[in-house]
């Protein structure tokens, strides 16, 4: 009650300074806190370019063939300035485009830390060559890349198609870095020359004749005088904030043609439907992390993460293009005809017909050099493991962070958190884990408690043990400037803070008021920020206490855009280069110190709001500061299949909605919909009445206590998703196209969606609904309703009247899904409970699942091979169980209860075979929905048996 | 045998203390549990009996079959407590956390006996105290329904001590409650009669008045009204020389003995100084300053008796004063102080009638606490609750915000005096104004005991009293009367 008033006197005193946002009951963003493509210089420099013919120019002399990589100079032929260009043939069907200056005047910035490794390459091999360009083999089939000269493009063609096209538009540009024209120019050119040679002391790939040099730098010199110097290069003023822009304008900008494609998905995080849209109209959708208060829905405005992974597709062929820049970028969608930008020398190669339909994007950001993958698939399924390959798959969550997550700004106290936790077990709903926000540090000092109303953390949490329950508590990155705080002074003593543009500490204004931002792109700083969830570090940190990272844009309430000045400085880098990675880093550091402080035993549980890409190693995502509206339930689905589309499967919406207050409808509805969907977590603003979910009559407490507890019984299932998308990078929740790729009539759902492969979602997002129009897709296929276990034929659009208790669920004909039907308080009392196989028959009588047992929550699956994969196939009338790993070893004591043959028949004897004999089982059999329900198999989860349906 | 009925039973996490159901007939309980168990101590615990109550027992006796307990389904008695679940109802499986909607009974031997949900067996969670519960064997369960049953006896006996001498104090809050209730209506008959008076007095001075005004208007013009008196020395003065017995208090007598009317210099009548005293019983020092003393400073009507006026000097008057009044100034301002009496008379009935018009309890138990505040500090905060009336905050630095006024008891049906409600506090920045709801406890003291914000701005309160102890107690009897 105390710390409620203080937090909002801090508002009150961040209200009175002017920074906070705008709270004053505008219920939508304040856009003019937030950047237009025309208010960010670079942007408006680049969109004003003209679609004239490309300056660049390739100088095939350069040319240079190594094993797989191939480097040849550009030169822009309008200021003579050089490019390198970088070519390398990846494994896995994916090829590398590298382009900087030949030699810049200091080193740009290329993002690591991204990337799980060096990308294995694959040779290249010249197929042609003359004065026009270059033709390479991308491999033994068809696939072939030809550069044509001048005016500088890259075509990669499969036979006679051309699949994507680069600087067919010729919008390459490249800002080279050059010194400023006040300052002396031989300071900078000494400046510029020592750089050179820092460079060339760590670079093998400059190692460059000296004669080719000189006649660049002079040619540079030359074009420079004609370069033209345009408003904002030097400096730019946001409404009260200036971008000093030390080092001028340096930002790039590539096109990439897509000839036969209308859809194209992905660069997260807009709240945005699945498909994206043409952006010619309007801005283009920009990706800057920010915290963006109230955001809009169907705006191409940049929000928390930031993941530059745009996919393409049609029937034909699934594409990703991975623009690896951490840097503010911008993306322009436009769509064209395909004959309208094919020339060169690819038109020797293939041809396209004039008027099939083209996608154009294009990529621009603010500095780095460019570093595009393009991820030439086919199947979407490629596509994701191509980008596995590069940046990695998901993490694999403990078990129980699959459950229910109940959260709130915030549980008051350990009473309160006692309490909440008891009215759980009161109304039997199913819970794992409780949060507390940042009411429950003292003061806002985040590793601490508030001495008042948590004065034993480790009773509370030792509470929740006793109930097989878990906490999260938040630990956010911005660090109270105060002298009597240990975080703030190691890191200022160890000076690990970002620095200002005057090499001071940075400073900015967060929830503790002044704060200082660790500099988490430092290695030190991560290791030493690890080593402080150790538990004789964080006092009153349990094992059954995990974290959560907010405001990791990061937020900075006073800085421009509520994120960090452009100019602050990073090591040897400036904010500006690192912007996006930021949230990565801190999200990475602390899923370090979870595995650190139990010995490298136990899985993390991180949840972070800011993200990259390569953020699914580390843990779960959320869409943010949502909203309680039914367009925010309602774009949960696509922003989460979006997030899915580029590796981070682990992604949830607050349920309920942050601001405002749900209705009794809306919350319910939003619970059927978030239990369907990968992270489930009710959370509310600070200034709403308490909602939860026995708050609203009994009959309200019992539709959410069916919703949840669907969840629960499906968690056997979400898990072994959650295993593959680990394994594969495949994403848990999925739009229908993945899985139907050639049917168009799936390329624009995002009202409903796939987890896996068998379950179809379909949630009631709008208000006062009687119904939904379910799309059952596949020819010949069939899907069984989830609840009724009717029948329906695919390829078809169904409409499924709905109550307040429906969550229209189809399971998929050909499938089988293993369920633990006993619901009980935590995922953690189900671990030794029995399954029951929900098998559903394809119209040819056959189906296959899969079992995936674990321990639930350490490493031991990877590091010891202690698990249970199975396959569960049903054939021939007969349901069996097959060992799909055979080197592993896990024992559980799970068994199998039941097993429901959905569209099955009545047998006349039921017999189970095992390695210990054969025996008869008790069935029956319901005619009027043809289930055949066999009784009390009762075999190890984990053993070979078979059962046959005679 | 069986004395109660098992649909009564409580859930195993009902606490003894506040539920309201159980306590006595719980007494009783232990001891019948106790003998039963020891006599059919004979055929206990087989895995087919796990989970069943005693008076259930007779329909899982050792037999071919089972029937479900609906009826609904005869199944081989084998498949009883076998970890699959056959009935609809659930109870085939007692024992076991096979059925959904099944429930496993703690038998909890010198404790009280309980239903779990069925989820709750071999979870990992010790839920009866006798471990029954976790019969898998996975998880260890020490049994500690001894203790327990020791110390919820304990707490109960000692409860019900508090209980009975928080009747003890209800029923000599109930007599005062009588007493207080009998003088506030007196105090109201007397204001209404003193009202009736005055508004006799009142149309007699308004025709003199008009005869007065005819004649000031020949004689002379109006003559500004006095300065403000010097305060409180001069008042405390004249107040040290009234209080004839000096017990720090003005009597009726006392008041006649010195001050007269103004015009006449004749003596008051007791209901004149009523009035002009704000009300019936003697007035202090304060009382006086706010009524007497101010119509003495306007020198309307009375004065000071001549006597001790010289004792005094003139109250502090400044020279307009001290020019005899006219006949038409007096008149007026007889009328205004008439007037004002008049009002204040009006308004102090008006807020007795509000006090006498709220429902004090059945017994008017509650009536004790109008008037009274209660405090509780809590961090950097004060809690002020005053029943009948308001709840206030009060930070340390300092600033009060209302958290809400009286508006009615809250409680359900059957316990309407177990809760308050205050509203339309101190609107919530960005919200609702703030609501304060107070539960009642029975204790046998009266305090603020707890203060919780659950939501924002919606502020819970405990309160404790002795006149809350009846409700809990026939609660209790209510439970006993229906268990046994």
């Amino acid at each position: 009650m105390a710390t409620f008033i203080l937090s909002r006197l801090e508002m009150v005193w961040f209200l009175v300074a002017g920074v906070l946002l705008v709270l004053n009951g505008v219920r939508a963003v304040d856009r003019s806190n937030f950047k237009t493509c025309d208010q960010s210089s670079f942007c408006k420099r680049m969109r004003t370019m003209g679609l004239d013919q490309s300056p660049y120019r390739a100088i095939l002399e350069t040319l240079e063939l190594s094993d797989s990589r191939l480097t040849l100079q550009l030169i822009n032929d309008n200021n003579k300035v050089r490019l390198l260009l970088e070519l390398y043939r990846l494994q896995g069907n994916m090829t590398r485009l590298k382009i900087n200056e030949l030699k810049p005047l200091r080193s740009r910035f290329e993002v690591p830390d991204v990337l799980v490794g060096e990308p294995p390459t694959k040779p290249l091999s010249m197929v042609s060559r003359d004065e026009a360009g270059v033709v390479l083999s991308l491999g033994t089939d068809a696939h072939q890349l030809v550069l044509n000269a001048r005016p500088f493009r890259l075509d990669i063609v499969e036979g006679a198609r051309v699949l994507l096209s680069v600087n067919g538009r010729g919008l390459l540009a490249f800002e080279h870095l050059r010194p400023r024209k006040d300052t002396l120019s031989k300071i900078s050119s000494t400046v510029g020359s020592m750089w050179d040679s820092i460079k060339n002391m760590f670079s093998s790939n400059t190692q460059k004749d000296s004669e080719g040099e000189e006649t660049t730098e002079g040619a540079q010199e030359e074009g420079e005088e004609r370069e033209e110097e345009e408003p904002g290069m030097w400096e730019e003023t946001f409404k009260s904030h200036v971008d000093s822009k030390p080092n001028g304008p340096s930002s790039i900008s590539l096109d990439f043609s897509l000839p036969g494609v209308e859809h194209v998905y992905g660069i997260p995080e807009h709240a945005e439907n699945l498909r994206l849209k043409t952006t010619d109209k309007g801005d283009p959708y920009r990706l800057y992390n920010l915290d963006v208060f109230q955001y809009e829905l169907y705006n191409p405005m940049a929000l928390y993460g930031a993941v530059p992974v745009l996919l393409s597709h049609n029937a034909q062929r699934t594409m990703g293009i991975f623009w690896l820049n951490a840097a503010e970028t911008w993306v322009d969608i436009s769509a064209n005809t395909a004959g309208k930008t094919l020339s060169g020398k690819v038109l020797d190669h293939a041809q396209v017909p004039s008027d099939a339909p083209q996608t154009d994007v294009r990529w621009f950001s603010e500095s780095g050099i460019i570093d595009v993958f393009i991820m030439l698939g086919p199947k979407p399924s490629d596509v994701f493991t191509q980008y596995a390959s590069l940046t990695g798959t998901q993490s694999f969550p403990p078990l129980s962070t699959l459950g229910y997550h109940q959260c709130r700004w915030n549980y008051n106290d350990q009473e309160d958190v006692r309490a909440v936790d008891a009215g759980f077990d009161e109304h039997d709903i199913p819970y794992d884990f409780i949060w507390l926000d940042i009411e429950h540090t003292d003061g806002k000092r985040y590793f601490t408690w508030d001495a008042a109303n948590f004065p034993q953390p480790r009773d509370m949490l030792r509470g929740l043990q006793d109930k097989r329950r878990k906490m999260v508590a938040i630990v956010d990155p911005h660090i109270k400037v105060d002298s009597g705080y240990r975080i703030h002074n190691e890191i200022r003593s160890r000076n690990l803070y970002v620095k200002d543009k005057d090499g001071g500490n940075y400073e900015g204004w967060c929830w503790p008021g002044t704060a200082g931002y660790p500099d988490f792109t430092d290695p030190e700083m991560r290791a030493w920020w690890a080593s402080m969830f150790a538990y004789d570090k964080y006092e009153g940190s349990m094992e059954n206490l995990y974290t959560w990272n907010d405001m990791n844009e990061p937020s900075v309430f006073n800085g421009p855009e509520v994120t960090m000045h452009k100019d602050a400085i990073h090591g040897t880098w400036e904010h500006r280069d690192v912007h996006n990675l930021y949230g990565l880093y801190v999200q990475m550091a602390t899923a370090e110190g979870l595995i650190q402080r139990s010995g490298g035993v136990e899985r993390p549980f991180v949840l972070t709001r800011a993200f990259f890409a390569g953020s699914q190693r580390y843990g779960a995502v959320w869409t943010g500061d949502n909203a309680a509206e039914w367009g925010h339930l309602k774009i949960s689905i696509p922003m989460c299949l979006s997030l899915g589309l580029v590796g981070i499967s682990f992604c949830g919406a607050d349920v309920g909605g942050f601001f405002k207050n749900p209705g009794p409808e809306l919350l319910v509805r939003w619970y059927q919909t978030g239990a369907y969907q990968p992270f489930f977590r009710a959370h509310a603003h600070l200034d709403t009445p308490r909602r939860e979910p026995w708050l609203f009559g009994p009959q309200n407490t019992a539709l959410i206590r069916d919703a949840v507890r669907q969840r629960y019984a499906l968690l056997p299932y979400w898990y072994q998703l959650f295993y593959h998308a680990h394994r594969t990078g495949e994403p848990v929740m999925r739009p229908l196209w993945v899985e139907y790729p050639q049917d168009v009539a799936t390329f624009t759902i995002d009202d409903q969606f796939l987890l896996g492969r068998h379950l179809l979602v379909h949630p009631v997002t709008e208000q006062g609904s009687q119904g939904v129009s379910v799309y059952l897709p596949g020819v010949g296929e069939v899907w069984y309703d989830a609840h009724t276990f009717r029948r329906h034929d695919g390829d078809q659009n169904l409409f499924v009247p709905v109550t307040l208790s429906s969550i229209p669920v189809f399971q998929r004909g050909g499938s089988i899904i293993p369920r633990k039907v006993r619901i009980r308080r935590s995922s953690t009392c189900m671990e030794n409970d029995p399954y029951t196989l929900y098998v559903a028959l394809s119209p040819q009588g056959t189906a296959d699942g899969e079992i995936y047992i674990d321990d639930g929550h350490t490493f031991n699956y990877d590091r010891q091979k202690q698990f249970i994969h199975r396959r569960l196939t049903f054939a021939n009338s007969s349901l069996s169980s097959s060992n799909l790993s055979a080197d592993s070893q896990f024992t559980t004591a799970s068994w199998i209860e039941r097993v429901l043959i959905l569209g099955g028949q009545e047998p006349s004897a039921v017999t189970l075979r095992t390695a210990d004999g054969s025996r008869s089982l008790e069935f029956e059999f319901d005619a009027a929905t043809s289930v055949l329900t066999i009784h009390k198999p009762g075999v190890n989860a984990g053993s070979d048996w078979t059962v046959l349906l005679q | 045998m069986v004395l109660f009925k098992e649909v009564l039973l409580p859930k195993c996490n009902e606490s003894g203390g506040s539920s309201g159901y159980l306590p006595l007939a719980l007494i009783m309980q232990y001891h019948i549990v106790v003998a039963v168990a020891i006599c059919s101590a004979v055929f206990v615990d087989s895995r087919k009996i796990r989970g069943i109550s005693l008076a259930y027992r007779k329909f899982y006796k050792e037999k071919k079959t089972f029937l479900c307990l609906d009826g609904s389904k005869i199944i081989p008695f084998d498949q009883v407590n076998d970890d699959y679940c056959d009935c609809l109802d659930g109870s085939d499986e007692p024992g076991t956390a096979a059925c959904l909607n099944g429930r496993f009974y703690c038998t909890n031997l010198g404790f009280r006996p309980c239903y779990i949900q069925s989820s709750r067996v071999n979870d990992g969670i010790c839920d009866c105290c006798d471990g029954s519960d976790e019969h898998d064997k996975r998880t260890r369960c020490p049994n500690t329904c001894r203790n327990l049953g020791q110390q919820e006896r304990a707490a109960l006996e000692a409860e019900m001590r508090a209980v009975d001498d928080g009747m003890h104090l209800k029923r000599q809050l109930i007599k005062e409650g009588v007493s207080m209730w009998q003088e506030k209506q007196n105090q109201l008959k007397d204001l209404q009669r003193i009202l009736s008076g005055l508004q006799t007095k009142l149309e007699a001075h308004r025709k003199r008045k008009l005869e007065a005004d005819a004649h000031q208007a020949k004689v002379m013009g109006v003559l500004k009204s006095p300065g403000d008196g010097a305060g409180g020395k001069t008042a405390a003065r004249i107040f040290g020389q009234l209080d004839i017995n000096k017990d720090g208090s003005l009597t009726v007598d006392e008041v006649q003995a010195g001050v007269v009317n103004l015009q006449d210099d004749r003596s008051l009548t007791e209901e004149e100084v009523t009035a002009l005293l704000g009300g019936p019983g003697p007035a202090d020092l304060f009382r006086f300053q706010q009524t007497l003393w101010r119509s003495l400073q306007a020198a309307k009507k009375v004065k000071i008796k001549a006597d001790l006026r010289g004792d005094l000097g003139p109250p502090n008057e400044g020279p307009a004063t001290r020019a005899a009044p006219s006949a038409a100034r007096q008149g007026e301002a007889n009328l205004k102080e008439m007037e004002e009496a008049l009002e204040t008379t009006r308004a102090e009935i008006g807020n007795l009638e509000k006090v006498l018009s709220t429902d004090y309890g059945s017994s008017r138990e509650f009536l004790y606490l109008q008037g009274q505040c209660f405090q509780l500090v809590v961090y950097e905060y004060t809690y002020s609750l005053c029943p009948f009336s308001h709840v206030t905050q009060k930070s340390s630095t300092g600033a009060e915000v209302s958290l809400g006024k009286w508006r009615y008891w809250a409680g359900p049906q059957e316990h309407p005096y177990s809760r308050m409600e205050f509203e339309d506090g101190a609107p919530c920045w960005q919200g609702p104004p703030r609501t304060t709801l107070v539960t009642l406890t029975c204790g046998t003291e009266t305090a603020l005991k707890r203060v919780r914000e659950p939501t924002k701005c919606q502020y819970i309160m405990e309160l404790w009293t002795p006149s809350a102890c009846e409700q809990q107690r026939e609660a209790r009897r209510r439970g006993v009367h229906s268990e046994l």
